[in-house]
């Protein structure tokens, strides 16, 4: 729910150190995702404490690999049409020829960010109806305002001597883009992009109460229904989804100055 | 910006938007009543032919004036944008007569995707024009309250059918009280997490060896999805108001505001923290030498140079938090904590859209509100200059 991870830097816990030790952070977020998944059944002693009077204390309506799979699922799609639409974008008014473009769409992407993402979702619904979809068009329109935001950061604020350089060495405008703005740019477009799908996890999560069916379940009946060690499990596995998501994006950044 | 005097592309293609979403999609749907889904009506169905033509010229006229734009041509397009701004309202009003048998008390109209891709275009529009050319501030705000006057007439004189009007006229008092629920949340949510976020920079400045756990707890809080960190409050809130009186004499309980309120400043004092930090940490050394040359004892310096520099980047993240909060507390709605959310919530429960609006629009206002006001305040408050 940051809306400025994506300028300023996160100082990441695994910015430093042998590889072995920089992928220690995300695998081990991934082995308790899974073996909270796997294991949560085994747990029920621990469930039962804070809820003594239920029947049932383990969400069992869906298994909890399927609902994490449909989280991942709808966050994957939004964020690789994201991904792809807002890279895009931010390339096409950031050429010659779409350059008309870039105030509207930059005053567009920044302002966009004050939306809350949960109005967005509300949103959609009247327009798109229930189910997966509205989710997936909302979270894909949200979380392309970061991407499209840095991209276009990360474009314009390649320094002026560096283009021309490139220019001079004899590039074409693709050689430009594809060998010297992008991967300048690299680090902060995945800034937002890490800010983007981590905002899109907890959205996905709401988008439970619209009929897309996902970690969002047992809490929303839990609540429904009174039932608190539904809600923690639901919690639980979402928090764990997103550290892991979180800590393999650290990973992937490269350290930057705070 | 390109050379010549070329047509203004952005203009031109969000009139052709503009043009084809309205003349497609549709204008509004009719209801007989709240429970039955609403009969879409497209433009040609609600005005005929006059409708169309009367609508579509004003959309022709900025097309012609954007193909060869010049300063003056820009400023009667911004002027045409305005007026159709304007006349959205008035057009629901048309629709309104047209549409609804007034024999029917129970009928209701929705406003449709193409009013609604309309006010998007326009004002899109208006931010495209307003960055092209220079407008008087006073006729800029003048332009400007010329829509909100519109709209706030038609619903005031007109526009009895209006879903969005009736959903909130059957409970008026819930939503005046939802309103004033969503900003008691927020605003003691950021007062306290200022509180806390300026204590917490000043201590990290102190103790720096604090500051690297400091932020790594901070991000780890703000990483956690907002549903789930309030699920995860539930259960120990719970706990200690069951386990001890005076906690539960208190109001705090598994749901309501309790976990809200937590969730809420534990989702604010990051951005608080970092931008106190910054605000502290980032004035030019050399302005503070300059300081201490003259004489200035540190709590002058404090008071007099690190303070006045520093109040823009705080209040930047005093922004940021506040709008944050906005729609985290609709969130909370799930949890019981009450505030607007709860009509989204409730409207999705009951697959009542108007419902859902009559929640989530007043939320988006208030966002963009709170953005405008604070930015506003920090590019007031920023010394000339100096940054």
């Amino acid at each position: 729910m940051n809306h400025t991870a994506s300028t300023a830097t996160r100082s990441s816990p695994c910015a430093n150190g042998s590889a072995a030790r920089r992928w220690l952070a995300p695998l081990a977020w991934l082995l308790l995702l899974t073996y909270a998944c796997w294991g949560m059944p085994w747990l029920e002693p621990l469930f039962r404490l804070v809820e003594p009077d239920s029947r049932d204390v383990i969400y069992a309506r869906a298994d909890f690999f399927l609902l994490l799979g449909r989280h991942m699922l709808v966050v994957g799609v939004a964020a690789l049409l994201a991904i792809g639409i807002g890279v895009a974008a931010a390339i096409a008014v950031t050429r010659p020829a779409g350059r008309d473009f870039l105030p509207m769409v930059s005053q567009l992407a920044s302002m966009g960010q004050t939306f809350p993402p949960v109005a967005v979702l509300a949103l959609a619904v009247p327009v798109l109806g229930f189910g997966t979809l509205p989710v997936i068009v909302a979270l894909l329109l949200y979380g392309l305002l970061p991407i499209v935001r840095n991209t276009l950061a990360g474009l314009e604020g390649i320094d002026g001597g560096v283009a021309e350089a490139a220019r001079g060495m004899g590039m074409t405008g693709g050689q430009r883009l594809l060998r010297v703005e992008l991967p300048l740019a690299a680090p902060i477009i995945l800034a937002g992009i890490r800010t983007s799908v981590t905002i899109n996890i907890a959205t996905a999560a709401i988008g439970s109460t619209v009929g897309a069916s996902n970690l969002g379940d047992p809490i929303i009946s839990g609540i429904v229904n009174g039932n608190i060690a539904y809600v923690l499990q639901g919690a639980l596995l979402i928090g764990l989804l997103a550290l892991s998501v979180d800590s393999l994006f650290a990973r992937l950044q490269p350290a930057s100055p705070q | 910006m390109r050379e010549g005097a070329g047509s203004n592309s952005v203009l031109v293609s969000l009139m052709l938007v503009l043009l084809v979403s309205w003349l497609g999609l549709d204008a509004v749907s009719v209801a007989a009543n709240r429970i039955v889904p609403g009969e879409g009506i497209g433009l040609g169905g609600v005005a005929g032919w006059p409708g169309i033509l009367l609508s579509v010229a004003p959309m022709l006229g900025v097309l012609w004036l954007a193909w060869r734009p010049s300063p003056g041509r820009l400023r009667v397009a911004l002027l045409l944008v305005m007026a159709m701004l304007a006349a959205l309202p008035v057009w629901l009003v048309v629709a309104a007569a047209l549409t609804v048998d007034p024999a029917l008390p129970q009928s209701r109209l929705s406003i449709g995707p193409a009013v609604w891709l309309a006010l998007f275009m326009l004002l899109l529009s208006r931010i495209e024009l307003r960055g092209r050319i220079r407008v008087p501030r006073w006729q800029g705000a003048l332009l400007d309250l010329l829509p909100l006057l519109s709209l706030g007439l038609c619903l005031l004189t007109a526009l009895e059918p209006l879903a969005l009007r009736q959903e909130y006229l059957a409970r008026e008092p819930a939503f005046i009280a939802a309103i004033g629920e969503h900003l008691l949340l927020v605003s003691v949510a950021v007062l306290v997490s200022l509180s806390l976020g300026v204590g917490l920079a000043m201590a990290m400045r102190r103790w720096p060896s604090a500051q690297r756990f400091g932020f790594t707890l901070l991000n780890f809080l703000q990483t956690i999805p907002s549903l789930a960190l309030f699920g995860l409050l539930l259960a120990p809130l719970a706990w200690l108001s069951n386990r001890f009186e005076w906690i539960d004499a208190l109001g705090v309980s598994g749901i309501g505001w309790a976990p809200a309120l937590l969730a809420l400043v534990a989702y604010s004092l990051l951005p608080m923290v970092r931008n106190t930090y910054v605000a502290l940490e980032e004035v030019d050394p050399g302005v503070i030498d300059a300081a201490r040359g003259m004489g200035m004892s540190r709590a002058q310096i404090f008071r007099q140079v690190r303070l006045p520099l520093g109040l823009p980047v705080l209040l930047e993240g005093i922004r940021i938090t506040t709008v944050q909060a906005i729609g985290l507390t609709a969130v909370a709605a799930l949890i019981g904590a009450g505030g607007l959310g709860r009509f989204i919530f409730q409207g999705l429960g009951q697959a009542a859209m108007d419902l859902v609006l009559l929640g989530a629009l007043p939320i988006l206002i208030m966002a963009l509100l709170a953005d405008a006001l604070l930015g506003a305040l920090t590019e007031r408050l920023r010394p000339g200059g100096l940054r």
